[in-house]
C-alpha cells in the first residue's frame, strides 16, 4: 500500500513538471502575450501585420478564444490572471475600467502616438475616464443601415435617402411591407432588421441619462412616445420582427450570419449593422447595396461602438503589449482594416483612401462606405455609461421592459417609466453600497440643478459641466452651449 | 506502547492517504461556504474589492437581505423557479411509468410480443398521423420510421437492455451537449419539431377557419373545463372521504383544497390575459374547494387527528392534481382563443424566443432529462424488491392490475418517492441555471431566470458578490425549509 502511495505520488510530481514544462512560456524564448478574441481570418492576418511590424522578433502573440465573454474577463482579470491585451469594446469597457483591471496609458499612448485625437470624436468618451486614457480601438463601429437597392426596385419602393426622418420611415416603410406582403404571404418581409431605438432616442433630444449621468431619463415623454411608435411598427405595422421573431431566424446563436442572408435574399429591405457586415456578406451572391443614417426626429445622430483594446494591470510585459495598441494606429493595419470590411479603421483619414471608398472587385457596395465613415465623424456618438450604474445592467433592464412590451405584458409608457424607475433603483443602490461615489455625485446633482435651472432661464451652459456626451452634441446642435469658438469641433449635421 | 506506536503510524497512513480528499474538501467546499456565508453580510463587490482595488470591505449586516426582499426581480424569478417546479410530478410520474414498462420489458415473451405490438402500432398509427401532416414530403417520416423500427425491433431482442440504456441516455450526456440540442430541436424555423408541427397546424387552421371554429373554439373548452369541473369533483370527494375516515388533519385538508386554486387561477389569467382575474379566480376556487371539504367528524378522531396528519402523501397527489388542471385548463383556453388565432393561420411556437412558451419549452425538455434519470433506476431497484408474495397474494384476492398497483406497488414504492421526491424538489429550487445560460440567456424578459441563474448574473455579471451570497443562502433557507418540511410531513414508509 505504502508503494501504491508512493507510486501515485511520484506519478503526480512527474506529471505536474511535465505540464509546467509544456506551457508556451517555457516552450518560446521570446516573451508571449496573450490576447482573448477569437482566432478568425482577421485577427490571424493582424497578429501577421503586427509581426511584420515588429520586425518578427520581440513578442509573440497568441490568441485565446475561449476567454472572451465579460465575466471570464473580468474573474480573471481581478484574480491576476487576465490576458495581457484585453479586447475592452462596447459594454466591457466601464466595468473592466472600474475594476482596475485596465491599466492607464496615457503616457504610454502619447509614446505610440495613439492618442484620442488620432481617432474619431464620437468615440473617446469610450477611451478616456476622469482624463486618463485606458484603450485604443482597433476598430470603431457606426450603426448605419445597409439597403438591398434590389429588394426596394422589386416591390417599386424609393430607396430612403441618405439622411431621413422619423415620418419617412414610417410612410416608406410601411409602403414597403404593403407591397411585399401580399394577403396569404407565408414568410414576412420586414422593411428593416431592428428599428434603431437608441439613435431614433436621440435625435428626438433624449437619452437614457440625463446631462451629469446621475439619473435614467427613460421616462421622457419623447422616449414614450418614441416606445408608441415602435410598439406601432413592430406589433401592428411589422416594419421590423420583434426579438420573439428575431430569435425565430437565430441559428447560430449570435444571428448576425443569417441576417446578412435574410438582407441579401430580400426577407430585409435593411439591415442595421455596422460596416463590417460586409465580412458576411462579401461571402454571399453580391447584391446592390447602399446605407442611410438611422432615420431622425430633428438631430441626426449615429450610434458609435468601439472595438477598444487595453492593456491588462496584471500583465508581465505592460510595455509589449502597450505597443500592439501603438500598431493600432500604424498604416499597415488602418489600411488592412479598410480593406477587410470589419467595421471603420481606428485613424479616420484610412477612411478616405480609394481603397476604401471604391474597393476593387466590390463595385455594388460603392457609395455605402462613406456613410459609415462621414457619419462616424461628423454625427458619431458613443455609448452613454453613468459612473453610478454598470451599462450591462443599464441595457439588461431596458431590453426586459421592451421585451414586455413587445409581448403585450406591458403598455409602452408602463415600459418606459419601469425601465427608468429600475435603473434609478439601481443607482440607488451603488451609491447606498459604495460611499466613495456619493460626495461626486452629490456634486453631479447639484451641478445638474444648476443646468436645469440655466436651461429654463434659457441660458447657455458650459460644455464643461456636462457628462453625458449625447447632450454635449445635443446642446451644440441646439445652440444651448457657452463655449468658445475651438470648442466647437463638429461640424457637419 | 508498541501497539500504540504502531496504530499511530497507521493513523498517519490512513490521514496521508485521505489527505487529498480533505485537503480538497476543506479548500473547495468548506471554505467557499463559510466564506460565501460572510460575504452575504459584506459589500463585496468586484468593481471595487478586488487585487486592484483596495476599497474598505464594509459589514452592512442584513442589508443585503433586506434589498432582496424589496427587490421585484426577486419575487419574478422566484415565481418562476416554482413554475417550473411544476413539472415534478410528472417527472416523477414519467419515471415511475417508464420503471414499470423497463422493468416488465422482457419479463416473458408474452410481454415482448405485446410490447411490440404496441409498439408497431404506435408507430403505424404516428405515422399516419405523420402522414396527413404531410411530413412525408420532406423525408422525416422515414427517418422517424426507421429509427423507430430500429429500437423497437432491437429492444425487443435485447430483452428490454436497449430500452433501459436509450432510457437513461439522457442522464449520462452532458448537460450542455443536450441544451444545444433541444436548441435545434427547437429552432422555429429549421427545427424538427416545428417542421413536424407546421403541416398539421396549417390542416388544423384550415379545419377551424371551414366552419370548424365552434368546435374549437366552444365544444372542446366546454369539454376540458367540464374536466377540470370533474377534478376538482373527485379531489372534493376524495378529500371528504378520507377526513371522514380521521386520515387527513385540517392543515392537509387546507393543503389539499387550497393548492387546486393555483391552477384555477392560472387559467383564469390566461383567459382573460391579466393577473387580477387571476387572483380572483384563484379565491373563488380557493373558498369553494375549502367549504366544499368541510365535514363534520366524529369528536372522538378530531381529538386524535392531528393538523398535518396525511400531508406528505396529500401534497403529492394535490401536486399532480395541480399539474392535470394546469395542462387541460390550459388547453381549453388554447380552444377558447383558437378561431381569433386561426384567422391568419396558426404559426408553430418560437419555442424559447417567446415570453409565453419559454417556460413550457424548458418543462418538456426538463421533463424528457427526468424520465430517464437516476430516479427511474430507483424506481426499478425499488420494483425489484417488492416482495412476489404480495402479488400473489392481491392475484388471489381477485385484484385488477390498478388495484394491484394502487395497493401493492404504489404503498411499497413510498420510501423511494419520498427520497425522489425530496431530491427532486432540492434539485428544482436549484436548477435552472444551464438551461438558462445555454438556451435563453434567462429570457424573454426574464421569463426563465431561475433563482439560480440570478445568483450567476449578480455573482458575475453585475460583481456583487455580497449579495449574490445573500441570494444563495436565502435559496438555501428555502430548500432546507422544504426538505424539512418533506421529511416532517413526507410518507416515507410502506403502509405508513
Amino acid at each position: 500500500m505504502k508503494r501504491l502511495f508512493l507510486i501515485s505520488f511520484i506519478v503526480l510530481v512527474a506529471a505536474s513538471a511535465a505540464t509546467f514544462w509544456s506551457l508556451p512560456e517555457q516552450q518560446s524564448d521570446r516573451p508571449i502575450l496573450y490576447w482573448a478574441v477569437m482566432p478568425d481570418p482577421s485577427k490571424l492576418a493582424i497578429r501577421e501585420e503586427f509581426y511584420a511590424e515588429q520586425g518578427y522578433e520581440p513578442v509573440e502573440l497568441r490568441l485565446d478564444a475561449a476567454n472572451r465573454d465579460l465575466t471570464k474577463k473580468m474573474i480573471q482579470g481581478v484574480s491576476g490572471v487576465g490576458s495581457d491585451i484585453v479586447d475592452a469594446g462596447g459594454l466591457h469597457m466601464q466595468p473592466l475600467q472600474n475594476a482596475g483591471v485596465l491599466l492607464d496609458v496615457t503616457e504610454a499612448m502619447a509614446k505610440y502616438g495613439a492618442t484620442p485625437d488620432k481617432t474619431y470624436p464620437g468615440a473617446v468618451s469610450e477611451m478616456v475616464f476622469d482624463g486618463r486614457q485606458y484603450s485604443f480601438p482597433r476598430n470603431v463601429v457606426a450603426n448605419a443601415m445597409w439597403v438591398n437597392v434590389d429588394t426596394f426596385k422589386r416591390y417599386g419602393i424609393e430607396v430612403p435617402p441618405r439622411r431621413w426622418t422619423i415620418e419617412d420611415f414610417e410612410r416608406i416603410g410601411r409602403q414597403f411591407v404593403a407591397a411585399a406582403n401580399p394577403p396569404g404571404t407565408k414568410s414576412p418581409v420586414y422593411f428593416t432588421s431592428y428599428i434603431p431605438r437608441k439613435p431614433m432616442r436621440r435625435s428626438l433630444g433624449a437619452s437614457y441619462f440625463n446631462e451629469t449621468l446621475t439619473r435614467c431619463t427613460l421616462d421622457d415623454p419623447r422616449n414614450i412616445e418614441l416606445m408608441r411608435r415602435v410598439h406601432q411598427w413592430v406589433v401592428v405595422d411589422r416594419l421590423a420582427p420583434s426579438r420573439e421573431a428575431e430569435k425565430a431566424f437565430d441559428v447560430d446563436g449570435s444571428g448576425f450570419r443569417l441576417k446578412a442572408a435574410l438582407l441579401q435574399r430580400g426577407n430585409y429591405g435593411m439591415l442595421y449593422l455596422g460596416r463590417w457586415a460586409l465580412i458576411l456578406l462579401r461571402e454571399l451572391e453580391p447584391v446592390q447595396l447602399a446605407a442611410v443614417e438611422p432615420p431622425h426626429g430633428g438631430f441626426p445622430n449615429i450610434d458609435i461602438n468601439v472595438g477598444g483594446v487595453g492593456v491588462y494591470s496584471g500583465s508581465k510585459y505592460p510595455d509589449l503589449a502597450a505597443s500592439f495598441l501603438g500598431f493600432l494606429t500604424s498604416e499597415r493595419y488602418n489600411r488592412l482594416v479598410a480593406e477587410t470590411g470589419d467595421s471603420l479603421p481606428p485613424v479616420p483619414r484610412f477612411t478616405e483612401t480609394e481603397e476604401y471608398l471604391r474597393p476593387p472587385g466590390h463595385e455594388n457596395e460603392w457609395g455605402a462606405h462613406e456613410v459609415f465613415s462621414e457619419s462616424a465623424r461628423y454625427i458619431g456618438i458613443g455609448q452613454p455609461s453613468s459612473p453610478y450604474v454598470l451599462s450591462s445592467l443599464t441595457l439588461r433592464i431596458e431590453v426586459d421592459a421592451y421585451d414586455s412590451m413587445i409581448a403585450g405584458r406591458i403598455t409602452p409608457e408602463e415600459a418606459a417609466l419601469e425601465a427608468a424607475w429600475r435603473i434609478n433603483r439601481e443607482i440607488e443602490v451603488t451609491l447606498d453600497s459604495n460611499p466613495a461615489l456619493q460626495g461626486p455625485y452629490a456634486e453631479a446633482v447639484a451641478r445638474q440643478r444648476r443646468i436645469d435651472a440655466l436651461r429654463a432661464a434659457g441660458e447657455p451652459v458650459p460644455l464643461a459641466w456636462i457628462d453625458n456626451p449625447f447632450h454635449r452634441d445635443y446642446y451644440r446642435h441646439q445652440g444651448w452651449l457657452a463655449e468658445s469658438p475651438e470648442d466647437a469641433g463638429k461640424e457637419g449635421r | 506502547m508498541r501497539a500504540s506506536s504502531v496504530s499511530r503510524r497507521q493513523l498517519g497512513i490512513g490521514l496521508l492517504f485521505l489527505a487529498p480528499n480533505i485537503i480538497g474538501f476543506l479548500v473547495f467546499t468548506l471554505f467557499p461556504l463559510v466564506a460565501s456565508f460572510g460575504m452575504a453580510f459584506t459589500d463585496w463587490d468586484v468593481q471595487r474589492h478586488n487585487l486592484f482595488r483596495d476599497d474598505p470591505l464594509r459589514f452592512v449586516g442584513f442589508d443585503n437581505f433586506a434589498r432582496l426582499f424589496t427587490h421585484p426581480d426577486f419575487y419574478h424569478f422566484l415565481g418562476n423557479t416554482f413554475f417550473l417546479m411544476l413539472g415534478l410530478p410528472a417527472a416523477i410520474g414519467g419515471s415511475l411509468v417508464a420503471a414499470l414498462l423497463l422493468t416488465r420489458a422482457g419479463k416473458s415473451r408474452l410481454a415482448m410480443r405485446t410490447a411490440l405490438i404496441v409498439a408497431g402500432g404506435i408507430f403505424v398509427l404516428s405515422s399516419m398521423v405523420l402522414m396527413w401532416g404531410g411530413v412525408e414530403s420532406n423525408g422525416l417520416l422515414f427517418l422517424f420510421g426507421s429509427l423507430m423500427a430500429t429500437i423497437l425491433v432491437f429492444g425487443a431482442w435485447s430483452g428490454g437492455l436497449l430500452y433501459r440504456t436509450m432510457f437513461y441516455l439522457p442522464h449520462f450526456t452532458a448537460g450542455v451537449a443536450t441544451f444545444v440540442l433541444w436548441k435545434k430541436l427547437y429552432n422555429p424555423q429549421s427545427g424538427p419539431i416545428n417542421q413536424a408541427l407546421a403541416p398539421g397546424l396549417d390542416r388544423l387552421a384550415a379545419i377551424v377557419n371551414g366552419g370548424g371554429g365552434w368546435v374549437f373554439g366552444w365544444v372542446l373548452p366546454a369539454v376540458l373545463f367540464g374536466m377540470v369541473l370533474a377534478a376538482m369533483g373527485w379531489q372534493v370527494k376524495r378529500l371528504r372521504q378520507k377526513i371522514r375516515d380521521g386520515e387527513l388533519g385540517w392543515l392537509t385538508r387546507v393543503a389539499g383544497a387550497v393548492g387546486v386554486a393555483v391552477p384555477i387561477g392560472l387559467i383564469g389569467g390566461w383567459l382573460q390575459g391579466d393577473g387580477t382575474t387571476g387572483w380572483l379566480a384563484a379565491t373563488v376556487a380557493g373558498g369553494g374547494m375549502l367549504a366544499a371539504t368541510q365535514v363534520r367528524t366524529d369528536p372522538l378522531w378530531r381529538d386524535r387527528v392531528r393538523a398535518a396528519t396525511g400531508l406528505g402523501g396529500e401534497l403529492i397527489v394535490t401536486m399532480a392534481v395541480i399539474t392535470v388542471l394546469a395542462a387541460v385548463g390550459g388547453l381549453a383556453v388554447v380552444g377558447v382563443h383558437l378561431p381569433a388565432m386561426a384567422a391568419d393561420g396558426l404559426e408553430p411556437p418560437n419555442w424559447l424566443g417567446s415570453f409565453q412558451w419559454s417556460k413550457p419549452a424548458i418543462m418538456i425538455m426538463a421533463l424528457w432529462a427526468a424520465i430517464g434519470s437516476n430516479n427511474m433506476i430507483l424506481y426499478m431497484a425499488g420494483l425489484s424488491n417488492i416482495s412476489p408474495e404480495l402479488y400473489e397474494a392481491a392475484d388471489i384476492d381477485g385484484a385488477t392490475r390498478w388495484q394491484r398497483f394502487c395497493h401493492v406497488t404504489w404503498p411499497q414504492l413510498a420510501p423511494i418517492t419520498f427520497f425522489i421526491a425530496v431530491m427532486s424538489v432540492i434539485h428544482g429550487l436549484q436548477g435552472g441555471f444551464e438551461m438558462a445560460r445555454t438556451m435563453t440567456g434567462g429570457g424573454p424578459a426574464g421569463s426563465t431566470t431561475t433563482l439560480s441563474y440570478f445568483i450567476y448574473m449578480e455573482g458575475f455579471e453585475t460583481g456583487r458578490l455580497g449579495y449574490a451570497s445573500a441570494v444563495a443562502w436565502v435559496l438555501f433557507a428555502l430548500v432546507f425549509t422544504l426538505s424539512f418540511l418533506n421529511v416532517k410531513f413526507g410518507n416515507r414508509y410502506v403502509n405508513d
